[in-house]
């Protein structure tokens, strides 16, 4: 496993920055496009706020004091990046930000970029009742099989509180498809 | 009906899938945008500055609550105007004419002659049409 400490000094090292930061790219694209992809639900979106998040990791590396890991301070700032947008797109929309996520996933299935079926538009109708922090839980546990630990360190909560989170999402969506 | 139970269902993906090889050429559109963002001199409009908007709002609110405050100040001045002067002393004091002759020294009579320069024939014309005229040259 790579250095983080070595590593985040070659990302501020002006000589080797830009050869770190494609590595960073190169390992970070995929798991931070599925993660804002699955709050966000729309590709071109995602892109945008994938751009977002890695002109902002680059902006901010300076201030990164290596508290926490590499791989979570990047997914808190994709997170607040995600939400910041569907806030923003949702105010511009004058409607809440619920509604706009039920308005996406209705134009999922014309959407070229996906490919689910009645199942997985029943499930992320179901998740988008969920609290906030519910569904971002669900999400990371369930569709990203990230491990608690890396969760908590993501949203800065304890893994109880967390398992508990989880355990009230996931009673909530099978009450959800049941009934609906 | 049959109770859905995640865990006892197989596996459901959440079904996003990206462009043909957006990945590919992801690193180089971001290092782009990094580079022209450094490029670029940052410009921060005025109205972006939340500092100095919270300072202007500031000071204009004060300068709208004072408004009142510094009317109401001149009004209750204790400088008397002239009008209000004129008024008291014609309707609500004591005084009479001859307490204010009484008042005037030579500098004032001669200012009162400056002031009212009356023509001669002004003033035989007064003094010929007033039927007080004897009683006005015994005063």
């Amino acid at each position: 496993m790579r250095d983080e400490k070595e590593f985040i000094q070659q990302l501020l090292d002006p000589k080797t920055q830009n050869s770190a930061f494609q590595i960073l790219l190169s390992d970070y694209q995929k798991p931070l496009y599925s993660h804002i992809r699955n709050i966000v639900l729309n590709h071109d979106d995602a892109d945008d706020v994938l751009q977002n998040t890695f002109v902002k990791v680059f902006q901010y590396l300076k201030s990164f004091k290596g508290e926490s890991r590499l791989f979570s301070w990047m997914y808190r700032i994709a997170t607040n990046e995600a939400l910041t947008f569907l806030n923003q797109k949702a105010k511009l929309n004058g409607i809440t930000s619920e509604a706009l996520q039920n308005k996406t996933i209705d134009n999922l299935k014309a959407d070229s970029y996906f490919d689910g079926d009645e199942i997985q538009i029943k499930l992320q109708k179901a998740i988008v009742l969920l609290p906030e922090k519910q569904q971002l839980v669900f999400k990371m546990k369930y569709f990203q099989e990230l491990k608690y630990e890396e969760i908590a360190a993501i949203l800065g909560t304890s893994v109880g509180a967390l398992k508990a989170s989880y355990h009230h999402a996931v009673k909530k969506i099978e009450l959800y498809v049941t009934s609906n | 009906m049959k109770a859905f139970k995640l865990e006892n269902e197989p596996k459901i993906t959440a079904g996003f899938k990206t462009p043909d090889h957006y990945f590919d050429d992801f690193s180089a559109k971001v290092l782009k945008q990094i580079n022209e963002g450094e490029k670029e001199v940052k410009v921060i409009p005025i109205y972006k500055r939340k500092k100095v908007l919270t300072t202007l709002v500031a000071a204009v609110t004060v300068i709208t609550l004072m408004i009142p405050i510094i009317n109401n100040y001149n009004r209750t001045s204790k400088e008397l105007d002239e009008a209000t002067l004129e008024t008291y002393l014609s309707y609500q004091s004591n005084l009479n004419q001859y307490d204010l002759i009484k008042e005037l020294d030579a500098k004032d009579i001669d200012k009162l002659n400056k002031n009212v320069a009356l023509e001669q024939e002004t003033l035989e014309d007064i003094l010929s049409s007033n039927p007080n005229l004897e009683s006005l040259i015994s005063e």
